[in-house]
């Protein structure tokens, strides 16, 4: 079997996909950063950075800082608005270019409300919610740390939307089965796991944390083993399509997503190192499955082998 | 290989492309610096102070994630001959990063990400104004392109006065190629070593009383930029800085690289930069 004959198509809670490779959000802008290096229209489509209703200025620098294997970032919900994203950002884009927008919001109506908005464009084939900004009222806990905020927060998404409904969740739980199953519950349409890992470093001449904002997400390769025990917990737990993210740098990344039941994938931090990741994973994938004899990406979801065959 | 087809997101840079280019030479050049040449296929064009993103090796090929991210480098020198294209580089083995870049050896690949950013403003001939470039420590590398075209403008080398300081004689970076390119060239060492015992700003100063009816171009460490910046303004004179920052991308996308630049928030460095007029950078806030 040649790579060019492997059927490359996945159904993602109802979003058909060229292929499984998306790139996530916050790693990707607005899309148009990134029409130089490759046509967009050869990936399965990208999630834009999460938007506010509002335009956002971001945190006060340093913002980002290199660990082994990682990078940790603290760069706040800096977003130009939905409503500038509508109007500036998505007419940019060729028509080919599959959007999947994502909305933060301080309170369940503030995502509704940004939710609905977003779904008016036709150009918005999928929404994505990032349940990892702090809830205002509870004193900065993630909406994805507390099943009852969690709840909250996909219902008032769910009835703001007909489009495919994703759900971002934080691996910052002790529980993140549970988290999908609420997910489930609520009308979600697939999972996309994990976000970033929350975590810290420090400078010890001076004697501070390397970020202003003191603690920051760790994303990259260092996340990638527990991001595939998260997936494979998820895999376990729910019925609805699971997007696999965490350090997916390469092809042979992407694969491990798959097989431990992601039917779909997101490729983060490796978009900053290597613009063209996406699209040279997105080939790698085929080339994998034809050297394996599989006609059907979709056939490697969860087709991790546990047992001696 | 990706053409200028005028899609990019951000009018005022060119291009960027991403390459793996051949390591012609990665030699050792005074102090902790080096010299990188690479030979680039169908490199696009770039103007003076814009930069590259440099990752030692491509990655899917060795899985080589530490360090994970590439690091951001001016570009000193694009020499194209007959076929050829040679990119030059200059680099102080710093951290991680550098050091592994530093054993990049001939015929090894390394991966590029450029040009990126946007330029020092385009120098008119007839303009009467002196140039005044000022460079410090490594940030003497985003110079030597400016002068070279400053200098291509100029009615006579003395309408391109070139500043250049470092710690001592041997971290003066790329000073032979300064000297053949016949600009007028001082230098400050903070050990007398070579040219002025002192800071180079101190050489800016004596530069502006003489004829303030210049235009300066400083980049380096940020003190140093600061003091430029104070010294032009307090004579009216206008000057641009190149800015450096951590950054993990350099196209505008991770938001890390985020500068105290304007009235309120940031500016990034990668795209609305790295040149800023020192006047809208908020040098308090800077860290």
């Amino acid at each position: 079997m040649k790579p060019s004959e492997v059927d490359t198509r996945v159904e993602l809670g109802g979003l058909s996909l060229r292929n499984p490779v998306l790139a996530a959000s916050g790693t990707f802008g607005y899309g148009q950063e990134f029409l130089p290096f490759f046509d967009l229209g050869r990936i399965g489509g990208f999630v834009a950075k999460s938007l506010t209703l509002e335009p956002r200025v971001g945190n006060p620098p340093p913002r980002i800082a290199e660990v082994s294997s990682g990078m940790l970032n603290a760069i706040s919900l800096e977003n130009v608005g939905v409503e500038n994203f509508l109007r500036e950002k998505l007419p940019a884009l060729p028509e080919e270019v599959t959007v999947i927008a994502s909305v933060f919001g301080r309170a369940p109506d503030e995502y509704a409300e940004g939710v609905r908005r977003l779904s008016e464009s036709d150009r918005v084939a999928a929404i994505e919610v990032n349940a990892s900004c702090p809830h205002v009222k509870s004193g900065g806990i993630e909406f994805g740390q507390d099943p009852t905020l969690l709840t909250e927060l996909v219902r008032a998404a769910r009835e703001a939307t007909s489009l495919p409904l994703l759900v971002k969740l934080s691996p910052n739980v002790t529980d993140i089965a549970g988290m999908a199953r609420i997910c489930e519950a609520g009308g979600a349409d697939a999972v996309s796991l994990i976000n970033a890992v929350q975590a810290l470093d420090v400078d010890v001449e001076s004697r501070r944390p390397v970020l202003k904002n003191v603690l920051g997400g760790l994303s990259g390769p260092a996340i990638q083993p527990i991001a595939l025990r998260m997936v494979w917990q998820v895999y376990q737990a729910v019925r609805i399509p699971i997007c696999g993210i965490g350090g997916i740098s390469t092809a042979q990344d992407a694969v491990k997503f798959l097989l431990c039941g992601a039917t779909a994938i997101q490729v983060g931090t490796a978009n900053y190192l290597n613009p063209m990741a996406t699209e040279e994973i997105s080939q790698g994938i085929s080339a994998y499955a034809a050297r394996q004899g599989v006609a059907r990406i979709a056939d490697l979801v969860g087709a991790l082998r546990l047992e001696d065959a | 290989m990706t053409t200028d087809d005028g899609k990019n997101g951000n009018p005022q840079n060119r291009l960027p492309v991403r390459l793996d280019a051949e390591v012609v030479e990665n030699r050792h050049e005074g102090g902790g610096n080096r010299r990188l040449v690479v030979e680039v296929a169908e490199w696009p064009d770039f103007r003076p102070g814009q930069f590259v993103m440099v990752s030692p090796g491509p990655r899917a090929d060795v899985e080589r994630w530490d360090p994970l991210l590439p690091r951001p480098m001016a570009i000193y020198r694009l020499r194209r001959d007959g076929g050829s294209t040679q990119l030059e580089i200059l680099y102080k083995v710093s951290g991680r990063g550098t050091g592994l870049l530093a054993q990049a050896v001939s015929g090894q690949r390394v991966r590029l990400v450029g040009p990126l950013g946007c330029p020092f403003p385009a120098i008119e001939a007839g303009s009467g104004l002196r140039r005044i470039l000022v460079g410090g420590g490594t940030g003497i590398a985003s110079l030597f392109d400016l002068a070279a075209r400053a200098l291509e403008v100029a009615s006579d080398p003395t309408g391109v006065q070139v500043l250049l300081g470092a710690r001592s004689a041997e971290d003066l970076l790329g000073a032979d190629d300064f000297e053949t390119l016949g600009v007028t060239l001082s230098f400050a060492t903070e050990d007398g070593s070579r040219g002025h015992r002192g800071f180079v700003t101190e050489l800016l100063e004596q530069c502006l009383d003489a004829d303030p009816d210049s235009m300066v171009y400083a980049c380096g460490p940020t003190p140093m930029m600061e003091r430029c910046a104070g010294i032009s303004s307090e004579r009216g004179v206008t000057c641009m800085v190149s800015l450096e920052n951590h950054m993990a991308c350099g196209f505008g996308v991770c938001l890390g690289c985020a500068a105290p630049v304007g009235s309120e928030g940031y500016a990034l460095v990668c795209q609305e930069g790295p040149v800023f007029d020192a006047a809208t950078v908020r040098w308090g806030e800077m860290p």
